[in-house]
């Protein structure tokens, strides 16, 4: 009897052991795996975040770019852009608390850029409005530190070529031409297009204009002028979608 | 001897019981848990792409500086999924609230509700910025 008491002792003890290992290893491996997902999951999250985040300040900045040359290539100052950015950088500080955010831009000077903007309206059929300046933006939180260089280029491009047929029956010029609105290199739309015409030394406005838009940021556009000289000067005033002024001058002669 | 043993046995099972209770009441507050916070976090994203699309060709600014309330909302109703209530607000730099109307398409009532603010610069030649604040829930 003693000895089957002691067998049956022993036994209870190893199904006691069983039990409390197993007890053990699910409480073990249900925390882990709560543990571990739960990190999955917010490391996945706060990524999209800042992503989302740099995103929102990249089309900000752009945004405040083409304002910014909006602005310029209409008479305002150039170094509206430096203020301008300044501004919107402030805003982002006060209201991205997610961590601590750092914008820090600089403006193109070169020969052609002059406080990040640059103005190039030729007289050969080439008009270009253009602002440049390259950013790096820093964001600190407790776990992550995150550095973007970065550039926004916005330039608006006009290229205007043309010719001129004498109308027989009383001498006056038909001009004809070609103009092709580029954003960024790719074809955009104009909002508005003026063309002056030179007579005795001064522009005169057109005022017959005929406009054929084809859709691919080319336009025809038509008109008449009465001009002795053998060449017609042109000067092409365009506003894209943007609000972005450009303007170009071109010689025409007879085809 | 042999009750006594089935006693404790008894015991063992109890406890294995408890245990097993309280794991799977772990588990699932756990998962519970996670999925609202997932939900949260997947409609903040949401709203932000939102708001980023409209404003990746200025369309959100012209609607603002345009003072163009309804076809903000007619926006903001045809770019967020089907099911989601909204509430937008725009406020100027000195943070006054410059929408005069109402941009929503819904009350909210006791949802859990998201909030995606965000930093709107316009690309009108005089130069503003606004904040805008989406507030978001999924209609139940």
């Amino acid at each position: 009897m003693k000895k089957f008491n002691e067998i049956f002792r022993a036994k209870s003890s190893g199904q006691l052991l069983i039990v409390a290992a197993l007890a053990i290893a699910i409480l073990i491996a249900s925390t882990t795996m709560y543990v571990y997902e739960l990190t999955e999951e917010k490391q996945a999250q706060k990524d999209g975040t800042i992503g989302d985040i740099v995103l929102a300040i990249k089309t900000g900045l752009r945004n405040t770019v083409i304002s910014a040359l909006a602005n310029a290539s209409k008479g305002g100052e150039k170094t509206v852009l430096a203020k301008n950015l300044e501004t919107l950088s402030s805003a982002y500080r006060r209201v991205y608390q997610y961590g601590i955010c750092q914008i820090s831009h600089k403006l193109l000077n070169s020969s052609e850029y002059e406080s990040g903007i640059k103005l190039s309206w030729t007289n050969i059929g080439l008009g270009i409005s253009s602002a440049h300046v390259a950013f790096t933006l820093k964001i600190f939180d407790l776990t992550s530190n995150i550095t973007v260089d970065d550039a926004v280029n916005v330039t608006t491009a006009i290229i205007v070529g043309g010719y001129y047929t004498v109308n027989g029956s009383n001498g006056t010029k038909r001009v004809s031409l070609t103009c092709h609105v580029l954003n960024e290199e790719k074809p955009a739309q104009a909002k508005n297009i003026t063309i002056y015409y030179e007579g005795f030394g001064v522009w005169i406005p057109i005022s017959d204009l005929s406009t054929i838009e084809w859709g691919n940021g080319t336009y025809n556009l038509s008109f008449t002028v009465a001009n002795a000289s053998d060449t017609v000067h042109v000067s092409v005033h365009l506003t894209d979608a943007r609000s972005i002024f450009v303007m170009a001058n071109a010689t025409c002669s007879q085809a | 001897m042999s009750k006594r043993n089935s006693g404790q046995i008894r015991i063992i099972e109890a406890f294995l019981a408890i245990f097993i209770i309280f794991s799977a009441i772990t588990i699932s507050a756990g998962l519970t848990t996670k999925s609202t916070a997932t939900e949260n976090s997947n409609l903040a994203s949401v709203g932000l792409q939102v708001l980023l699309q409209l404003d990746a060709d200025g369309s959100l600014s012209a609607y603002i500086d345009a003072g163009d309330w309804s076809g903000m909302r007619e926006a903001l109703n045809l770019l967020l999924p089907v099911g989601v209530s909204f509430n937008l607000t725009v406020y100027n730099a000195e943070m006054r609230q410059i929408n005069t109307e109402t941009v929503s398409n819904g009350a909210f009532s006791g949802q859990e509700i998201t909030l995606v603010e965000y930093v709107c610069a316009s690309r009108n030649p005089e130069f503003r910025y606004y904040v805008v604040r989406l507030y978001l829930a999924v209609a139940k």
